[in-house]
């Protein structure tokens, strides 16, 4: 409890290339929850400001959650004495008074508050307060170019405690390889699909991913012609294929200058319908534009604040934001989706002008609904990477971590997703194998730029940006480094083999053993791995022939709820073809069997979520945007079943040495533990 | 326009309770099933009972599907008289009305409940007679006046004598002796007594038999004004403040007497302020908390937001949700009452001031507040049996008007204010801001406002103490002469059956080891030790007073204002109120001690399980905090059968009951709606509306039409 003033500091254990500018010791840091402060020092470094508190609990890791702010994440600085009014800090306007407090405005709506006793603690004040301000400007244009990333490297340290290989990050495909595709794909059972690797190179669209799913019977030569007639050569793929025989794929929108010649539409129509069946277009025209999400949050950051708005007002105000009209719109739009693909053998096309932020969203919420795998801790890591990391979402525009873009091009696509993903877990708490409070690490950790997965734009950036230092220095062991990614397959054939930072799924690094054991929702579903019940009799497949061949008459447009026919672009020539009887049925799907008065509740059909997106039911993520005001900070987390589930397995691990020979012991451990 | 499907003329009988009397039936009645537009629906037969008003089912008998929540006095298509709250009946399309005498019968008749379900019934293929009888007799029997007499309450009692000894761990206060142990489980019995004044009902019908007042006051003086202007105590703190209420003068044109009001009242003030006693505060509940009418403004507006008609009414709403909530004003009442009650309990704690709370008749708002502070303040009553010892005490015997606060016998709209739904709206918010300090559930607090409406329970169909007991015992209706004996709504059993009791009481209740009061001893409970569950920053609750002496304490407090007036940009003088609201949420929760409910913007929220139970668009399958609580229980359930086996400790008896799943949770097959609404079709409506769907041709018309459609309606299941 040494909180004086040249009071000795636990070592503090820097990230390669970070130095210290600033320090001030004997600050105390206003708790979240319990009393009071938190003596300890403060730091000020060229990547973060940290706090070191005196009795040091995070002084095992590297990086601490609860009291680190990397630069980039401050999204204002506050200094306040009892003399003057507060003071807003950049590195334009220096400070002129000592600071007694110091308040951090984080990105990620926490608001971390520092203050400095006042016996000698003056000087050390100011000059932390001002190295902040100058750091966070530095940093901040620091973090534009790609080849500046380097400076944020960060060793994947083996977290000392941790003899146990962590579940979560081990199985978590990150589709850099062609195993992962593979693999993936097997998993979901999807036959008449195969890996192409026709982009390996990058050279047919730099945007996507190096391996694509396609259809078997295209070959890597015609599809080669297809490339042209989309919005940056983001040609269709699979996304995900549901066990009934239905197909999520995405792609940008058609080129609008293009023309396809005759062989080019046959390559077209068989990568689009591929004698599977009718082929559904949903446009992202009823979700809202990037701008719309962007201004709904800044209006949410706004009123998260302190005192913005009355009481009484407050769920007006709410509403005026607009973000959780947002959340229910894609919402709707997923459970359209997930509703056709579960009920009706036919692909799904999702289509973005760009492909590269709401079809992000749609594809990984649908699957979500539709996939009890996703919702699985490493499941839904593999979706996120898969779905945005490797699709090439543009994260550090859209999360606006760099300095020198255009504002327009910053709209939290990712958080608005973090966010739908939070309504399904707190409407479904018993689908899912993680917890709100993996969200919320999920959430804040966007804003961290230690890690690879939310640097880069699409995955060329990702093998371009890493940097060119020699590998020696970063794989040196020192200090307890290691090779970052232990067991990873590197499949550097496109000559990059990237010396890498780690992944944000590589949680011990910034969470403790004790915050990670409340990610896990051990009353989830989470055991049920594998593909989706296959056998589903709900969804019976039906032979591909009964379907005429590929034509016009078989493309829908989804817009709002309804299905119209819709022919192909380059089809658009012909009479538009009548209304399929295929569309009206579609409304029956609202009755999944249910018999007109019977009082017999239908079961629902098996893995499906259908979340309700109606008003009252998605509600504003108090825990996550509400952090900043003082009254709510008491997190109140629900008791964890995580807690009954450890104290169920210690009861049976006693009860069990308790008999040494009992028999019931193993019939009882199978029957108990949900998960694991 | 509607698929007929030909009734099934099967003879089907009312399930009638004693004393239950079929009045009118009408047979052929449509119900429908949801109100969308699809017309699905059950033919059936409707009846009117003296009791209740039914809905006969044709395939009711075939229903293999048994509730888990089944309540044993309603039905789920039963609707008691007193739950009636609106009868509308439609002509040509157009709803009216329906009060009193008709001259013209409806072809369809829709019912609002007190409870927020909506009934609609179509009368089209019902004979004209039936019509007659059964719409008048209907509107007759649940919206008109009525003499207390003709309460079901009697006919039940004398029909079903109550032969339950009434032994219950509820406390009634019926008795001297119920009063005097709560003077001394709060240790209040050193400054104030239980007075027997009132036997006879010699001051006041309103007061009730037995009440405790400040040890000086004087038989004379109580008697004086028919106990108006006389301290009444509610409650003792633990540190001896205590909290009292007073019915107030009337306001007396005659200036000579309400000077000898005032002189009387001022004396009563000084002798209560001297030592022993401490100090007073007075709050004057009509003025500072909203009116009985606006209370009744609030909710009639708020509840109609869930009375929907059909599902496009409800997507109509739903886009301006938030707003047109705020619009009801009635979460603002809400926390208005949370916050007045949260003052009150900063006096009795941190001031130690009494606190003597005045209201014209000290019976409606006075028995919120009074509630509430004591919910807050005494974890006893946030037992089950504390919370309904509670109810008697301040609402039953304290003389809440439930029989023209409800509106139970039609006499005047203008009584009419659910303020003890106001006090269960913030009990409610309370309970899910901190589940593990209550011994219920919401369940419960849903179930006990349905309750309001069940006239088989004295309890809630009463004005006071004195017209119950003039009432039972006096001219019975048959000629016996024995006095009758009414159930009480704390005999759960009544209702429900063991197993749907269950979801009454809180598995994650934090219990303690020992019944003991001190807020300052260390909590380490039962539960805490038995399953060391996280249950969220427990540990240390050693420091719960609010004298701590921190040393900088102080400076924080002036920094912490500075900054956060910053922040407010609010110029709002710092009041002790807020002071005391937020050192309070900065610590840990102690759930055995003080609790104050978060009263911030966001945190004021819609009872969603009583309101929005019968809205199939709101409901989830699988969903919800069911599906957790659920997934508790099966935990909660094996940690407890472990134990039980380590404490044999010897594995003879060990063989089955370990094995003993729980025979009803699997989550995934429960609504979000459980235990209230049976699993309703499924509900992808939202997704897709049906509206637009009218835009598209009809299916037969296709079906004639083209040869070059593709046949996939067989795909569908």
């Amino acid at each position: 409890m040494s909180g004086a003033p040249g009071g000795r500091r636990p070592a503090f254990p820097g990230l390669p290339g970070e130095l210290v500018l600033e320090e001030a010791a004997g600050a105390r840091q206003r708790c979240r929850e319990g009393d009071g402060s938190v003596p300890g020092t403060l730091l000020c470094t060229n990547r973060r400001v940290a706090f070191l508190p005196a009795q040091a609990p995070g002084s095992r890791a590297f990086l601490h959650s609860d009291y680190d702010v990397a630069l980039p994440c401050i999204r204002k600085l506050v200094a306040a004495s009892s003399f003057t009014k507060p003071k807003v800090l950049t590195a334009a306007s220096t400070l002129k008074f000592i600071p007694e407090e110091l308040a951090v405005f984080c990105r990620d709506f926490r608001l971390l508050r520092f203050h400095f006793q006042e016996n000698g603690l003056a000087l050390q004040a100011f000059r932390v307060a001002n190295a902040i301000a100058q750091a966070r400007e530095a940093a901040a244009w620091l973090g534009d170019t790609g080849e500046g990333h380097d400076g944020w490297c960060c060793p994947a340290e083996a977290p000392l405690e941790d003899e146990d290989e962590e579940e979560g990050s081990a199985a978590t495909l990150l589709f850099e390889s062609l195993r992962d595709w593979e693999k993936e794909l097997k998993r979901l059972g999807a036959v008449g699909w195969r890996v192409s690797a026709v982009n390996e190179r990058f050279d047919m669209a730099p945007s996507l991913p190096q391996y694509l799913w396609v259809p078997s019977g295209l070959l890597d030569h015609d599809l080669k012609r297809t490339f042209a007639h989309f919005e940056e050569r983001r040609v269709p793929r699979l996304c995900w294929h549901h066990p009934g025989g239905g197909d999520l794929l995405r792609a940008a929108s058609f080129h609008a200058a293009s023309e396809p010649g005759s062989e080019d539409v046959r390559c077209l129509e068989a990568l689009l319908l591929g004698g599977r069946g009718p082929c559904v277009l949903a446009d992202t025209a009823e979700l809202p534009t990037l701008a719309d999400i962007q201004v709904a949050h800044l209006k949410l950051r706004a009123l998260c604040l302190p005192g913005a708005a009355a009481e009484e007002k407050w769920l007006s105000a709410l509403e005026g934001t607009r973000w959780l009209d947002h959340v229910r719109t894609c919402l709707r739009k997923a459970v359209e989706v997930a509703s056709l693909l579960a009920g009706r053998r036919c692909s799904v096309l999702l289509q973005e002008p760009s492909d590269r932020d709401l079809n992000c969203l749609l594809a990984s919420l649908v699957q979500l609904l539709g996939d009890p795998h996703t919702r699985t801790l490493p499941g839904f890591q593999s979706l996120v990477q898969r779905e945005w990391v490797a699709a090439g979402h543009p994260f550090p525009h859209r999360l606006g971590l760099l300095r020198r873009d255009s504002p327009r091009e910053e709209a939290p696509v990712f958080l608005l997703f973090l966010d739908c993903t939070w309504q399904l877990v707190r409407q479904f708490p018993a689908a899912f194998g993680f917890t709100e409070a993996y969200l919320l690490a999920l959430h804040d950790s966007s804003f961290a730029p230690y890690f690879s997965t939310f640097l880069f734009s699409c995955q060329r950036q990702q093998g371009r940006g890493s940097p060119h230092r020699p590998r020696s220095q970063t794989y040196t062991p020192v200090n307890g480094w290691r090779d970052p990614q232990p067991g990873a397959p590197q499949v550097g054939r496109t000559g990059s083999p990237a010396c890498r930072l780690p992944t944000v799924w590589d949680w011990g690094l910034r969470y403790s053993r004790h915050q990670r054991a409340r990610f896990r929702n051990p009353a989830g579903a989470a055991g049920t791995v594998g593909p989706p019940n296959a056998a589903d009799p709900q969804t019976p497949s039906r032979p591909t022939d009964a379907w005429p061949g590929p034509g016009a008459g078989n493309v829908f447009v989804l817009t709002k709820g309804m299905l119209s026919p819709q022919p192909f672009p380059w089809r658009s020539g012909r009479p538009p073809q009548r209304l399929s009887r295929w569309a009206p049925s579609l409304e029956s799907l609202g009755e999944w069997g249910g018999s007109p008065g019977g009082n017999r509740p239908p079961a629902p059909p098996p893995g499906l979520l259908l979340p309700c997106a109606a008003g009252p039911s998605v509600r504003l993520w108090q825990r996550c945007y509400l952090r900043g005001l003082p009254e709510a900070q008491h997190g109140r987390f629900a008791p964890s079943p995580a807690g009954l589930a450890e104290e169920l397995t210690l009861l049976q691990d006693r009860l069990s040495a308790w008999q040494p020979a009992g028999s019931c012991t193993e019939a009882a451990g199978s029957a108990l533990t949900p998960s694991r | 326009e509607i698929h007929i499907k030909e009734p099934i003329e099967k003879e089907v009988y009312p399930r009638l309770l004693p004393g239950e009397l079929l009045l009118c039936e009408a047979s052929t009645v449509y119900k429908y099933i949801q109100e969308d537009g699809s017309n699905r629906g059950t033919y059936g037969k409707l009846v009117c009972t003296n009791f209740k008003i039914a809905f006969l089912d044709d395939n009711s008998a075939s229903d293999d599907n048994e509730p888990q929540f089944e309540n044993k006095i309603v039905g789920e298509n039963d609707i008691t008289l007193q739950c009636v709250d609106q009868i509308y009946g439609v002509y040509d399309e157009k709803k009216k009305l329906l009060t009193g005498q008709l001259r013209k019968y409806p072809e369809k008749l829709i019912i609002y409940c007190k409870d927020l379900r909506v009934f609609h019934f179509c009368l089209r293929y019902t004979k004209e007679e039936e019509v007659k009888r059964i719409v008048s007799g209907i509107v007759h029997h649940s919206q008109t006046p009525k003499l207390l007499k003709r309460l079901f309450l009697f006919s039940y009692a004398s029909a079903a004598p109550n032969n339950t000894d009434g032994r219950n761990q509820t406390v009634m206060f019926e008795t001297l002796e119920d009063w005097r142990g709560e003077l001394e489980r709060t240790k209040g019995n050193a400054k104030y007594k239980a007075v027997t004044t009132n036997e006879g009902y010699r001051v006041s019908n309103k007061l009730p038999l037995y009440f405790v007042v400040p040890i000086c006051v004087s038989e004379e003086s109580i008697l004086k004004y028919e106990g108006r202007g006389i301290p009444i105590w509610c409650w003792s703190c633990h540190n001896g403040a205590a909290l009292l209420k007073m019915s107030a003068f009337p306001k007396e044109q005659d200036d000579s007497s309400s000077q000898m009001q005032k002189a009387f009242l001022d004396g009563i003030y000084k002798t209560i302020s001297k030592p022993p006693y401490e100090l007073l505060k007075t709050d004057d509940l009509s003025s500072s908390l909203p009116s009985l009418q606006d209370i009744q403004t609030a909710y009639t507006k708020f509840k109609q937001l869930f009375l929907i008609d059909n599902s496009t009414d409800f997507w109509a709403t739903d886009v301006k949700w938030f707003s047109l909530l705020e619009s009801t004003n009635w979460l603002e009442i809400i926390r208005r009452v949370l916050k007045k009650a949260i003052e009150v309990v900063e006096c009795l704690e941190r001031q130690h001031t009494n606190v003597l709370l005045i209201e014209e008749s000290a019976t409606d708002l006075c028995c919120v507040i009074s509630s509430l502070v004591q919910v807050m303040m005494d974890s006893y009553s946030r037992t089950k049996s504390g919370f309904q010892s509670l109810i008697q005490k301040e609402w039953v015997i304290g003389g809440h008007g439930f029989l023209d606060r409800c509106n139970h016998l039609h006499r005047s709209d203008k009584e009419e204010a659910p303020v003890f739904l106001l006090l269960l709206n913030c009990v409610w918010q309370l309970v899910q801001q901190y589940p593990p300090a209550f011994e219920f559930t919401e369940t419960y607090l849903t179930v006990l406002s349905d309750s309001l409406y069940v006239p088989i329970f004295s309890t809630f169909f009463f004005n006071s103490q004195h017209q119950k007991d003039t009432n039972t015992s006096g001219e019975s209706l048959n000629t016996q002469s024995s006095p009758f004996r009414f159930l009480t709504v704390w005999d759960w059993s009544v209702q429900f059956d063991p197993k749907a009791q269950a979801f009454l009481n809180n598995p994650l209740y934090a219990d303690k080891s020992k019944p003991d009061k001190s807020h300052r001893k260390t909590a380490r409970f039962k539960h805490q030790r038995q399953l060391s569950l996280p249950l969220t920053q427990t540990k240390s609750s050693t420091k719960r007073g609010f004298f701590r002496e921190e040393t900088d304490h102080l400076i924080k407090n002036i920094l912490g204002k500075r900054i956060g007036k910053f922040i407010n940009s609010s110029d709002e003088p710092p009041n002790s109120f807020r002071e005391f609201y937020d050192s309070w949420h900065s610590k840990p929760v102690d759930y055995h001690g003080l609790l104050l409910p978060c009263i911030d913007g966001p945190e004021i929220k819609v009872w969603a399980q009583r309101y929005l139970r019968w809205i199939p668009e709101a409901q989830l399958h699988g969903g919800g905090t069911i599906a957790t609580a659920a997934n508790i229980l099966d935990l909660m359930e094996e940690v407890q059968s472990l134990q039980v086996k380590m404490d044999e400790e010897h594995s003879q008896a060990i063989s089955g009951d370990l094995h003993s799943v729980p025979v009803l949770r699997n989550s995934a097959r429960l609504s979000s709606l459980f235990p209230f609404a049976l699993l309703q079709r499924q509900s992808i409506k939202p997704a897709l509306p049906t509206s637009t769907w009218k835009d598209l041709e009809d299916e037969d018309d296709l079906v004639n039409r083209d040869d070059e459609f593709v046949d996939l309606s067989g795909d569908i299941l």
